[in-house]
């Protein structure tokens, strides 16, 4: 519970805590020592009121005057430690051991005979047994210190007699305590402002350095690591240092993220370029052919209108396919029709007529056709130039344009060079994105991924001889939503 | 002013005082000596002793001028003493002897029997109320000094009550005047008492010239003591030592103490 505590608190509580445990073992010590000591000192200041009644009593046990021996009697017995005295009597007893005044009358009575009887559990000498100082203990720990006093031709005048009770040597553990809890009090009024203060001096730099770590990822690093505390410690600067090399090293990488960033963007911004200008590229041979047919056929007033048609559609698909090419531009196009495919196999002849391949091109239509027209004129003609150059010369191309309800699907087989599904992931995710056939290839499956369809390699086992090579582009068909809506 | 007998001027008038009265009252006889010397024109110096004898052999070696005694040192040097004044206790010159216990042995009417076997406390050899009374009646009642387990001199009255409080005697021969002053003054020993006893009326200590002095201080100082009561500050002191005031003393009024002294054996009047 106390490591859930802040350290402004749990520093104080602490200290407190130490100083208690310190206390408690120190009083448990003194104490024992004290109840040693205490028991010596008490018999030694028995000892010194002995000699004292000895020598002040004489003349009063010579007068036989009771009071005077009260009123030494009470008097001595205030020398004894205080926590001694409730349970030590002293009495001066006359030459027959008779009490002559007793400093508690009613235990030690005046003339009640003391020596050679039970006194407080305790059988006291006779008088001729003692003739020299007797130290009597009993079982439970009391004490009775006899005296003799004699006169000046050695004759006993009389006796002192010091009796104390077990219960005074036992230790005074609240007298003990008392000091003690003063002690540990004070101590804790001074320490407790002290150790919150410390805690808290304590605390604030890992406050500060764990709200920095807290920042990392959220705030701008470099305010992050000014933020961070400077520290003495040894332990504190191991932990803020190690933030700050990792506030450093984020810094390092952030740097290369933007510049990686930056890179990529420009590498991004390339490559629509090289896109727009390969897709661009693409029917301007057709539309050229187109010119130079109106050049030398246009007095035909059929043969120039389809030729006029032809170079509107192909300028309008290239308008359409650049806007259509910027990736946030929204883009109206109309529905595909047969026309847009023969256009797209007009086109691509001039080109297959300068590689001499042969170019055959079938239509099969089992539902009404509704695909984006330049998307689909771009794919087609992408797809259908790819397979003409890598038909080579002399090669055959073989293109098929399919409708069903679900889908209109596109496909293109020529012969050379065989192109697997391996090779046409290569090419599509290739960093080099230099190379003019694999533009056409990524514009053609970056449609498909917009607009939910496919764009595939033929297996071997679906190829028709003699092609090598086959592609299929596939979107969905539009027009059964239309019909279903 | 309240000094060592030895080292009072000359010119001053030097008064003992005893056990009759609690003497131990610094305060209180400062007071009294300033009033008195002021009203006297002389100063007037009262000298403690804790015995009635110390008191008797000062004035007797002419080293006090008068003391205030106990009427049973009077009655044994009345040849060599005359009489000065009688203090006034609640109206009369008259006061009783007292014998107390500790509480445990009051309740019935006291038997002077019962004292056998017990420690008594006497206030001092030579007072009436605090020894002799008590061997008068020891001795009608048949007891002799061997009949108590033991007895002792405490050297003044006040010291009798603490005894017999203290339990270091069981009863104790003690100054009614003294016992009752104390208990005015709720001396907390005395709650641990009880009169056991009362005597007959005795005359009250009296204060005491020795014959044939005939300092006129003396009679001067009669004089302004039978006058306390006449003025507030002089009434305060007397009600401080629980007093009425001051009378012209009768010998005849101690016959009754000289009775109890040739009883046994004291006087050969």
């Amino acid at each position: 519970m106390l490591r859930r505590l802040p350290y402004r608190i749990q520093i104080p509580l602490g200290l407190a805590l130490a100083v208690i445990l310190s206390v408690l073992l120190v009083n448990l010590v003194s104490a024992q020592i004290a109840a040693r000591n205490a028991r010596q000192d008490i018999l030694h200041t028995a000892q010194r009121v002995v000699a004292l009644l000895a020598a002040q009593g004489r003349p009063l046990l010579f007068q036989d005057d009771t009071w005077r021996a009260f009123a030494l009697v009470k008097s001595a017995t205030t020398l004894l430690p205080e926590v001694a005295q409730p349970h030590a009597r002293a009495a001066l007893l006359d030459a027959q051991g008779r009490y002559l005044a007793g400093s508690d009358p009613l235990r030690l009575p005046t003339g009640v005979q003391a020596l050679g009887t039970l006194q407080g559990g305790r059988l006291l000498p006779t008088a001729s047994d003692t003739a020299k100082a007797r130290l009597l203990g009993s079982p439970g720990g009391g004490v009775t210190l006899l005296e003799p006093v004699r006169s000046d031709d050695d004759q006993i005048l009389g006796f002192v007699l010091v009796d104390i009770d077990a219960p005074a040597f036992k230790p005074d553990w609240s007298a003990l305590a008392a000091p003690a809890l003063i002690g540990a009090a004070l101590a804790m009024l001074l320490l407790i402002p002290v150790g919150w203060f410390m805690g808290r001096k304590m605390a604030r730099p890992i406050a500060r350095t764990a709200q920095c770590i807290a920042e990392i990822g959220r705030g701008d690093v470099a305010r992050v690591q000014q933020r961070l505390p400077s520290v003495t410690d040894p332990e504190l600067q191991r932990i803020v240092g190690a933030v700050r090399q990792l506030l450093s090293e984020m810094m390092v990488r952030q740097a290369n993220a933007q510049r990686a960033l930056s890179a990529e963007r420009l590498a991004a911004v390339g490559r629509i370029t090289a896109a727009v200008a390969h897709e661009i590229n693409n029917p301007l041979a057709g539309l050229i052919t187109a010119v130079r047919t109106l050049r030398l056929h246009g007095d035909a007033p059929e043969q120039r209108q389809r030729s006029l048609d032809l170079i509107e559609r192909g300028l309008e698909q290239i308008r359409t396919m650049a806007t259509a090419l910027l990736p946030q531009a929204r883009v109206e196009d109309r529905c595909m029709t047969e026309r847009d495919y023969e256009d797209v196999l007009t086109l691509a002849r001039a080109t297959a007529a300068q590689y001499f391949v042969e170019l055959e091109g079938q239509i099969e239509l089992l539902h009404a056709l509704c695909v984006p027209s330049v998307v689909m004129r771009q794919v087609m003609l992408n797809l259908l130039l790819n397979a003409i150059k890598a038909a080579g010369q002399g090669g055959q191309v073989n293109t098929q344009l399919r409708s069903d309800e679900q889908r209109v699907r596109f496909t293109v087989m020529n012969t050379g060079g065989h192109l697997g599904a391996q090779e046409l992931h290569q090419r599509l995710h290739t960093e080099d994105h230099n190379d003019p056939h694999g533009f056409g290839l990524w514009i053609c499956h970056e449609f498909a991924v917009r607009f939910g369809g496919h764009f595939r390699t033929l297996e071997q086992s679906e190829l028709l001889p003699p092609y090598a090579t086959g592609l299929v582009f596939e979107m969905p068909n539009q027009a059964r939503q239309v019909t279903d809506t | 002013m309240f000094v060592n007998a030895r080292a009072a001027p000359s010119e001053s008038l030097r008064v003992g005082l005893t056990a009759v009265i609690l003497a131990d009252q610094a305060a209180f006889l400062t007071r009294w000596s300033d009033y008195l010397s002021a009203r006297m024109g002389q100063r007037v110096v009262f000298v403690a002793r804790e015995s009635y004898q110390d008191i008797l052999d000062l004035l007797f070696s002419e080293q006090l001028d008068a003391a205030w005694i106990c009427g049973y040192p009077y009655v044994l040097h009345q040849h060599r003493l005359r009489l000065l004044a009688s203090p006034l206790y609640q109206g009369k010159p008259l006061y009783q002897a007292y014998l107390i216990g500790r509480p445990d042995l009051a309740g019935s009417a006291w038997n002077w029997g019962a004292l056998k076997g017990r420690v008594l406390a006497y206030a001092d050899p030579l007072s009436n109320s605090g020894w002799l009374v008590a061997q008068a009646q020891m001795r009608a009642a048949g007891l002799t000094a061997r009949d108590l387990r033991r007895s002792f001199f405490a050297h003044s009255h006040r010291n009798v009550a603490e005894a017999v409080a203290s339990g270091l005697a069981q009863v104790g021969c003690i100054d009614g005047y003294v016992w009752e002053t104390m208990r005015l003054q709720h001396m907390a020993l005395i709650d641990s008492t009880r009169v056991l006893w009362r005597s007959d009326w005795f005359a009250f200590p009296p204060l005491v010239a020795r014959v044939g002095d005939n300092n006129p201080a003396l009679k001067a100082l009669a004089t302004t003591l039978q006058h306390m009561v006449d003025d507030s500050q002089g009434a305060s002191l007397l009600q401080a030592l629980n007093l009425s005031g001051f009378a012209p003393a009768r010998v005849a009024d101690f016959e009754p103490i000289r009775q109890l002294a040739r009883q046994i054996g004291r006087v050969e009047l």
